[in-house]
């Protein structure tokens, strides 16, 4: 399994969020691709879901977004691969990335850290191409202001 | 015709009762006074009892009044409440939002307390203080707390506080029958907004808004029955927003929840608004709670929970944390739109802007999208305060009524 080619899908992920280009996002998924955004909160100490969607779900999402009010700081997704883990077939990789998620005002006044935590994917070789079967963004930052309808 | 400086100063064409000063929601000296008259003699919620079900776990707490306080299951299951201020040299007690102590011990010099208050250690006792003060002298200083209305552990700095039952009256009668079974919070998340307190619980009483949100348009503006929805105040600046049925699968993408909550209708909703800053919000299948703490004239911290049932199934509880976050989790449809709607309130009320007076001039019978739900609140916000919410320093000449 090529490791600069599953680096590349992760950073093209990243790029394609930022331009709200969520069809192609989408077409670097699997059919069974699964996101969620995760969690711990030590308040109530348990584990939690804040985002949970299959491949149709997010579609979904996707499309209704122009329907709602949303804010329209542009985010900016940064992703570091720490890790990939490949199968012994070769045919699939556990992948961590260090995430920071910058958020920069409407005026370009400012950029201000708005998230931390961590892309852990799980990516299918395809006929060479590396393909999303599973993504959880696993959040350190629980505080998100008044928060974002575009998921990271 | 746009107004001159002139016009925009003019009070509102509408009873005092109708509108409010903006300054109420960015004045330094107001807020100090609404700490002290209004949340430092009021019964708020700190925690939910499944936060603290073991012996000796605690939560800490920021108290909207501004004191930090602990909220301790001890060893006799009862729960207290304590500020997180050692009394030697007034250091926190406990930093961690949650945790397990035998003990409460300062990690300054080590002083030591039990779950009942008591100080149970004074490092070299003895040899710093003689017979001229002991442990006996050196307690936490205890505030009122009772568990009720669905599991929350309420708290009141005020030791001259009356019950909690009587505070909360008649409020919460539509509720009760829907809250009494064991629940358990799944979610907690908090978000700090530079708006007034106040401007959210605004947000929470009135449904004319529902023009800033899609979901709710589809789901429950355009459908039967949501015209039929009754505000009624109660004592003490409570409001309850009635039930209505909501069409979940008018949402694409959405669905008709399969779980709902014992004995409320399918697709029900109701919501309490409790003076001064806390909503509960049963909708379908999950109890929603949000807890305000003001933190200064023009930032907000506001806590959310999600509860569900205790006696949840997985797939129950999956199903329940789904509906949550579909419209009010962080990254849901609704809540970041209603943020959104206060946090352009605060930056547009921010002292500075002349930004003049807020309408609560609906009527529309007491149904949904009347402002009658504000206009009880700020009747028991001018009452509590000794002042006028149209006219908070008593010096502007207002019309009696348009």
């Amino acid at each position: 399994m090529d490791r600069t080619a599953i680096q590349d899908m992760v950073y093209q992920t990243c790029l394609l969020l930022d331009d709200k280009n969520f069809n192609a996002f989408l077409d670097l998924c699997d059919d069974e691709f699964r996101y969620s955004i995760a969690t711990h909160s030590p308040e109530i100490r348990k584990d939690m879901i804040w985002l949970d969607h299959d491949k149709k779900g997010m579609k979904n999402l996707f499309t209704q977004l122009p329907r709602h009010n949303s804010d329209h700081s542009p985010i900016t997704r940064h992703a570091t691969v720490y890790k990939v883990d490949v199968s012994g077939d070769g045919n699939e990789a556990s992948v961590v990335s260090a995430l920071q998620v910058y958020k920069t005002d409407l005026d370009g006044g400012s950029t201000a850290l708005f998230a931390v935590g961590k892309y852990l994917d799980t990516v299918r070789i395809e006929g060479g191409k590396p393909r999303l079967v599973k993504r959880v963004v696993k959040l350190d930052t629980r505080m998100l202001g008044i928060g974002y309808h575009i998921p990271f | 015709m746009a107004k001159n400086s002139a016009q925009w100063q003019q009070p509102p064409r509408f009873p005092t009762t109708h509108y409010v000063d903006s300054s109420i929601y960015t004045d330094q000296q107001i807020f100090e006074e609404e700490r002290q008259k209004i949340f430092n003699k009021t019964w708020y919620i700190a925690c939910h009892e499944s936060e603290i079900p073991n012996a000796f776990d605690y939560r800490t707490f920021q108290h909207p009044g501004g004191t930090p306080l602990i909220i301790v299951r001890g060893e006799d299951m009862k729960v207290r409440a304590f500020y997180n201020i050692c009394p030697h040299r007034g250091n926190t007690l406990l930093y961690d939002p949650s945790g397990n102590a035998k003990r409460i011990t300062c990690i300054f010099h080590a002083w030591s307390f039990d779950t009942q208050g008591n100080c149970t250690d004074i490092s070299r006792e003895e040899q710093g203080y003689q017979k001229r003060f002991c442990k006996a002298d050196a307690a936490l200083r205890e505030v009122k707390s009772e568990a009720g209305y669905g599991g929350f552990i309420w708290v009141n700095v005020d030791d001259n506080c009356v019950p909690l039952k009587t505070f909360v009256g008649d409020a919460m009668g539509e509720l009760d029958p829907f809250i009494g079974m064991p629940m358990e919070v799944f979610h907690y998340h908090r978000a700090i907004v530079d708006t007034n307190f106040k401007l959210w619980h605004d947000t929470n009483s009135e449904f004319y808004h529902d023009y800033m949100h899609y979901f709710n348009r589809v789901t429950g503006m355009m459908q039967p029955g949501y015209f039929d929805r009754k505000c009624v105040g109660y004592d003490n600046g409570h409001v309850l927003v009635g039930s209505m049925e909501i069409k979940y699968d008018a949402y694409d993408g959405s669905k008709e929840r399969g779980v709902g909550w014992p004995g409320l209708a399918q697709g029900g909703w109701i919501l309490i608004d409790l003076f001064p800053g806390l909503t509960y919000n049963l909708r379908t299948s999950v109890l929603r709670m949000d807890t305000m703490i003001p933190l200064s004239p023009n930032k907000v911290m506001i806590e959310y929970r999600g509860l569900g049932l205790k006696s949840d199934t997985a797939t129950e509880r999956a199903q329940r944390i789904f509906d949550h976050n579909t419209i009010w989790g962080p990254f849901g449809r609704n809540l970041h739109e209603d943020l959104l709607g206060v946090h352009g309130q605060g930056r547009a009320m921010r002292p500075g802007t002349d930004s003049r007076w807020v309408l609560q001039g609906r009527e529309e019978n007491s149904t949904i999208h009347d402002e009658v739900g504000m206009r009880h609140y700020y009747a028991e916000w001018s009452r509590l305060m000794g002042r006028k919410s149209f006219d908070p320093y008593g010096d502007r000449r207002v019309s009696a009524a348009a």
